[in-house]
């Protein structure tokens, strides 16, 4: 996932490109890999005061070491609340929080995600885990970041399978079921940042991620993808922000793949 | 009287595992027992419904090893360390055999298992609304999950999703008392309620420790001992997932799994050697010594973190 003429992994990219996503002060669940080095690192820059919770039941968590699940034991020490699914992935299924990650094996042109099946759901090509959390957080955080690996058969206009529902048809389809969460605020892929249009809820590509051209990212998505008037390259990743990153939020590598 | 419920693993898995059983499969990646579970495929128990908020790899070995025949639940996989390819080859080519798998969210899993635990026969949600989940079904049809209007007024529909009473469940604890009292800390996950919906529930420990002691700190309690059948002294129980305050997650180990599970051959192996291969948990303790050093094991224990007491005095 490395590119030419840049001192940065696009998987760091995504990272930094999600961290500025959060806004201090905001509760946010917090999921493996990527979604949990952009809380990090959003914690330890411009989001100081945010709250970081995990659906295991973790809350406010201060841990000395990066964790490697959900469940990790480093989780603990320091949180101020550790209890279970019921008090974790309760508190965003009543609605409280502000902001949760996902990810899956596909997302079409509404934001709706596919993590159970390509194919056939009796009968699938490729079985993939399932909700776990995935539709509890996107029923019930009031945005959602998606980071997505950006290639054409993971954006396809219509999931095989809706796991957790974005959009819908697009337009207001989705506030006919009284969610307590909005659904996808943004898509982070490896190719660039992608958004929701405010009355079609349509994705569209607002900006690349430098060495990505918006041809490339046309080409690796399902459907005629619509580009914001003023499309721009993806802000470069400030080297401070990389060190942090690197240095003090995975020092050991556990997502940060060394390339 | 109140009598000793302390056995072996051996013992209360042929005691309690009833082939064609619904086996609840406690802890949320942390404190799983793979005590029970490797002497649940050791005994070869057939037919099992499994359920659990969501699996890891322990699952997967269930699956291999034929024990599974439908599954519960919202989640089978390793978060971002690799998929369960037994699970996947069940339900892609039927191998060893098919399973069917109903299908909820994490959340409305565990909102099952109140339900069971407070013996109220179904329990709204807000998640699952406009999903495919409410489309397709297995063995449950209809009855997975239905849709209400909220009586109360709000206008807007709810799932309902039925109460869950597995016949019996399994889990991992730090400290239990003969009785079964068991105390937990660190990551509770599905605990109490996916335990304490079970009719009834089999515990390994990490320590048997006395009904006294579990009385100096009975907020840590997180089930009644009424709700337990057998107690089993299991330490290292979890591994190679971690218990809070004992042991790290052994992620190398897992990681020989996954990669090995890759081919049906490959399983094989690892599970001749790990599973079929010893008799007990302490043969497999041994063999792991005998085989990573003794420094490896002693590696995964937990530092100390204690906590401060409070005071229980009126």
């Amino acid at each position: 996932m490395t590119h030419k003429n840049a001192d940065f992994t696009l998987q760091e990219m995504m990272a930094v490109a999600a961290a500025r996503e959060i806004r201090d002060g905001e509760k946010v669940v917090v999921g493996t890999g990527l979604p949990l080095l952009a809380a990090f690192l959003a914690q330890k820059t411009y989001a100081p005061n945010i709250i970081t919770l995990y659906e295991s039941g973790a809350y406010d968590c201060k841990p000395l070491a990066t964790p490697s699940s959900v469940v990790d034991s480093v989780l603990v020490p320091g949180s101020a609340m550790a209890g279970g699914l019921v008090e974790g992935l309760g508190s965003v299924h009543a609605g409280d929080i502000d902001v949760g990650f996902l990810g899956g094996a596909q997302i079409d042109k509404y934001g709706n995600l596919n993590t159970h099946v390509i194919g056939d759901y009796y009968a699938p090509k490729v079985r993939f885990p399932g909700s776990g959390g995935s539709n509890d957080i996107g029923s019930g955080c009031k945005r959602t970041i998606v980071m997505m690996l950006h290639q054409k058969q993971r954006f396809p206009e219509r999931v095989d399978f809706n796991t957790t529902p974005g959009f819908f048809n697009g337009g207001k389809e989705r506030e006919k079921y009284g969610f307590l969460g909005g659904g996808p605020s943004v898509v982070i892929s490896t190719m660039g940042i992608l958004r929701f249009d405010a009355e079609t809820k349509e994705m569209y590509l607002a900006s690349y991620h430098p060495g990505v051209t918006i041809e490339q990212i046309k080409e690796n998505t399902g459907w005629d993808l619509k580009i914001a008037e003023d499309v721009h390259e993806t802000e470069r990743p400030d080297p401070e922000l990389l060190r942090i990153l690197r240095d003090e939020c995975d020092p050991g590598g556990i997502f940060l793949k060394k390339e | 009287m109140k009598v000793s419920k302390v056995m072996t693993a051996k013992e209360a898995v042929a005691k309690f595992i009833d082939d064609g059983a619904t086996v609840m499969v406690g802890g949320f990646f942390h404190s799983i027992s793979y005590v029970f579970t490797h002497e649940i495929i050791r005994q070869k128990k057939k037919g099992l419904t499994v359920c659990a908020a969501s699996f890891n790899e322990h699952v997967d070995q269930l699956i291999g090893a034929g024990c599974v025949d439908r599954m519960d639940t919202s989640y089978v996989g390793v978060e971002v360390f690799g998929a369960c390819d037994c699970f996947r080859r069940a339900v892609e080519k039927g191998l060893p055999h098919k399973i069917e798998i109903e299908e909820y969210t994490n959340f409305a899993m565990m909102a099952r298992f109140l339900a069971g635990a407070l013996g109220i026969p179904y329990i709204p949600i807000n998640s699952m609304k406009g999903s495919d989940l409410l489309k397709y079904t297995a063995w449950m049809g209809d009855h997975k999950a239905k849709l209400m209007l909220d009586p109360f007024g709000s206008g807007f529909e709810h799932v309902l999703v039925p109460a869950l009473q597995p016949d019996i469940g399994y889990f991992h604890v730090q400290r239990a008392d003969e009785e079964g009292n068991c105390q937990m800390w660190g990551i509770l996950g599905d605990a109490p309620w996916s335990e304490r919906a079970c009719k009834k529930v089999i515990v390994s420990c990490e320590e048997i420790v006395t009904r006294e002691d579990i009385g100096r700190d009975p907020n840590r309690t997180i089930l009644p001992g009424y709700k337990v059948a057998a107690v089993v002294h299991a330490p290292f129980g979890a591994h190679p997932k971690h218990c809070q305050g004992c042991y790290d997650v052994d992620r190398p180990f897992i990681s020989k799994y996954i990669k090995g599970s890759k081919t049906v051959e490959g399983w094989k192996k690892f599970m001749d050697e790990w599973v079929y291969g010893v008799s007990d948990r302490a043969e497999y303790l041994k063999k792991y010594v005998d085989t990573f050093g003794m420094q490896k094991f002693l590696d995964l224990k937990a530092r100390d973190i204690s906590s401060s007491s409070v005071n229980y005095g009126f």
